[in-house]
């Protein structure tokens, strides 16, 4: 029997589901915890976000990342009695949408502070318009020293929490010299932070093993960035040069079909030519058991090799998992979280979102971290000394992918740049074309050649 | 001298397999467009579908059997939904200026794209090889996968050239593109004879897709990285060509293999290709094999 004539039924099924969507989603509204938090009003961080494109590997895992902040931060009472909302805006991993994105995000929706983007080339792009608008910009992936140094670039708003390139390049080329090994082939992407992190590289390497020999010419140590996802012809120059070790900074869907690519022309490629590569967990978990063993890897913040008597990152780890169907975080989850916790810190004890305000709290100033150790802003570039981790890629009992077997936490404060360095760079003492700050060169600067 | 060989024998299989590669993914679109003067810009959409499908049929029942059995699901998805895209968007643009037809097929790529990433997530995927071999040829070793995308390359040319000129079917496309209306008078049903060219459109894209799935990370981009190389192909090769796009293929795969290679060229490798694009569009605004449009 009928209780209702059926024509009428669809509008009171239609009501019935409209009614209880909006009593979930005002359950969902409230502050976790046991107690409610009332807060002023809302405020927006913005995060232009690779969601598409070469890297939107590492766009997913950041945006998941700062919305766990996110929820974190207004449990404890939000930043200067505001609720923080974040604003992520797909850029495609390109430059011209990351621009697009940072102006739309200050202009209209009045961010208070801006996470880096991802690549070095989108970052160089939106740190001037984050500097002109007095826009804080927290920056935990995009790393090339050229950001917070060279003259022509630097912002007093900008803020590095991750082993910038000179650091990663250094930790690189000791790791790569103290493999004992005299021919090696380079392969990375052409644009800012592929030549700035392998010059440092080369020049590490070089100083800690002078007689090396890098059997690829500088000309092609280079490949477009985002490039052809076919990488035969850099496998085939590997194959006819014959290098005891390839070095590469090649990352995320570039180094996952190179690494395919590779597999498929020899499984024994990795072993005949062994690779030092950065890696972030997100390339180890895509390619699972297919990833090489023997690795020798720089990474920026793995979680497996941070979680010892670290409760502080065991928690977060718990709680992402939770939150993201078991997922585990990648570096830059972990690097990113730390992030957007640091400038809410900083924001609270400034009580102001006025950018110089808040970055006369970080500047100097020592933060806990997900790392498991404090990190320290060093005033004079902005510039956290936080650490890199190496070691070999070996199979896991505990993970569905390989982890780092004997690994090394190395410190932050043996892989920052010299303050002298820093400061010629920065006085524009180590140009290649004099008077033009975009062609500075650590390996130029005096008290490089002098050491 | 033996080595250098080798050594031009290893360049030109890898400039072979990107240029296999590169057809496999150009072919559909070179055929569309050859017979219903349609620049589909949802093709790479189609071979991305393709590409997901296969990896999630063969995670599930395994690299070997698994990848041809999700090889042939993906190419009957996409051929259906290559169906619907052609009754519900282009039978509504077909004659209209190409960039009525371009933002037609353009914004059926963004709700793909859209559709996909809500299905598949965000993060990639891989599948191991269902050929997982290699061979050495004296100090340098091929993959068998590589191999077998050239074959494979080699057999979808030949088979849409045996459809095109050695079928009836065939024969109609050729004389819908020549004069669709007096053949329609000759009792062909043109519109049926439209769905059907752009759904083998559709299936070659998804067979590209399947076809190169095990060899790269698939994620919900990869529309787009394919879309730009397949259309410079075309466009040297000449739109709506077959053997334009097998020449295209090869001529964009080799200057990419062997730019590499000198030192000189190698910084500039992609950008030759891009150079002979704009040559032929100057010398030759038709492609190298392309006919001039009516």
């Amino acid at each position: 029997m009928n209780l209702v004539p059926r024509i009428v039924r669809p509008r009171f099924w239609l009501g019935l589901v409209m009614a209880a969507t909006m009593i979930v989603a005002a359950c969902g509204s409230q502050p976790s915890g046991n107690q409610a938090v009332t807060f002023k009003g809302t405020k927006k961080v913005g995060y232009s976000a690779p969601l598409t494109g070469q890297s939107a590997l590492y766009g997913h895992a950041v945006s998941q990342a700062l919305n766990l902040a996110a929820d974190d931060i207004n449990a404890k009472g939000g930043v200067n009695g505001y609720k923080i909302e974040m604003d992520i805006q797909d850029d495609g991993t390109t430059v011209p949408q990351a621009v697009t994105n940072t102006k739309s995000m200050i202009l209209q929706d009045n961010v208070v502070a801006l996470m880096g983007s991802v690549t070095s080339a989108q970052c160089l792009a939106e740190s001037p318009i984050a500097k002109q608008n007095k826009i804080i910009t927290i920056d935990a992936t995009c790393n090339s020293w050229q950001l917070t140094m060279e003259s022509d670039v630097v912002s007093p708003y900008w803020v590095s929490i991750v082993p910038n390139t000179y650091m990663e390049g250094t930790a690189a080329g000791r790791l790569a010299a103290s493999l004992n090994v005299s021919k090696i082939f380079i392969v990375s992407p052409k644009y800012l932070f592929g030549i700035s992190e392998t010059n440092a590289f080369v020049a590490a390497l070089k100083k800690a093993n002078p007689s090396v020999q890098i059997v690829n010419d500088p000309s092609t140590w280079y490949v477009p960035f985002p490039t052809n996802p076919r990488w035969d012809s850099t496998i085939n120059a590997i194959q006819a040069d014959k290098p005891d070790l390839v070095y590469s900074n090649i990352f995320a869907a570039d180094q996952i079909n190179f690494v395919k690519q590779a597999l498929a022309v020899d499984p024994q490629f990795f072993v005949k030519y062994p690779m030092t590569t950065l890696v972030s967990v997100d390339e180890l978990n895509t390619l699972g058991s297919q990833y090489p063993l023997g690795m020798h890897a720089y990474m920026r913040a793995p979680f497996f090799a941070l979680q010892n008597n670290n409760p502080r990152l065991t928690d977060f780890i718990t709680r992402y998992r939770a939150k993201y169907n078991g997922e585990y975080p990648s570096d830059w989850a972990v690097m990113d979280y730390d992030a957007f916790t640091l400038w809410a810190q900083a924001a609270n004890t400034a009580k102001s979102f006025d950018a110089d305000q808040v970055v006369k709290q970080i500047s100097g100033h020592s933060f806990d971290s997900l790392r498991g150790y404090k990190i320290t802003i060093r005033p004079n570039e902005l510039q956290a000394n936080v650490g890199e981790t190496v070691g070999t890629t070996a199979s896991s009992s505990t993970y569905p992918f390989p982890v780092l077997k004997d690994s090394v936490n190395l410190k932050g404060d043996d892989l920052m740049m010299p303050l002298q360095m820093v400061n010629e760079i920065k006085g524009d003492q180590c140009d290649k074309t004099a008077g033009q700050p975009n062609t500075a060169n650590f390996a130029l600067c005096p008290s490089w050649k002098a050491s | 001298m033996e080595s250098e060989l080798a050594k031009l024998l290893l360049f030109t299989v890898g400039g072979l397999a990107n240029a296999a590669y590169l057809f496999i993914v150009a072919a559909g679109l070179s055929l569309v467009f050859g017979a219903l003067r349609v620049i589909n810009m949802a093709h790479g959409s189609l071979y991305m579908i393709a590409a997901f499908v296969t990896v999630v049929i063969a995670n599930q029942l395994g690299a070997g059997l698994g990848f041809w059995a999700g090889l042939l699901v993906a190419v009957a998805v996409t051929g259906a939904i290559g169906a619907v895209i052609e009754v519900l968007v282009l039978r509504r643009v077909y004659g209209r200026e190409h960039l009525v037809q371009l933002l037609g097929t353009y914004a059926v790529s963004l709700v793909v794209a859209g559709a996909v990433r809500i299905v598949f997530g965000a993060n990639y995927r891989t599948v191991a090889s269902p050929i997982p071999g290699n061979i050495y040829v004296g100090t340098y070793s091929y993959a068998d996968y590589s191999l077998f995308m050239i074959a494979a390359a080699i057999v979808i040319a030949a088979g849409v050239w045996a459809m095109l000129y050695r079928t009836n079917l065939g024969r109609n496309i050729r004389a819908a593109v020549s004069d669709p209306d007096l053949l329609n008078a000759t009792g062909v049903n043109v519109t049926r004879l439209y769905t059907t060219v752009f759904v083998i459109g559709a299936a070659l894209a998804g067979l590209g897709g399947s076809i190169v799935a095990p060899s790269q990370a698939i994620a919900s981009s990869i529309d787009t990285d394919v879309l730009v190389l397949a259309f410079a192909i075309s466009v040297i090769g000449g739109l709506g060509s077959i053997v334009g796009s097998a020449v295209g293929s090869l001529i964009v795969g080799l200057v990419v293999s062997f730019g590499i290679l000198i030192p000189a060229t190698s910084p500039y490798s992609l950008a030759f290709v891009f150079i002979i694009m704009a040559a032929v569009l100057i010398i030759r605004p038709r492609g190298l094999f392309g006919l001039p449009e009516n």
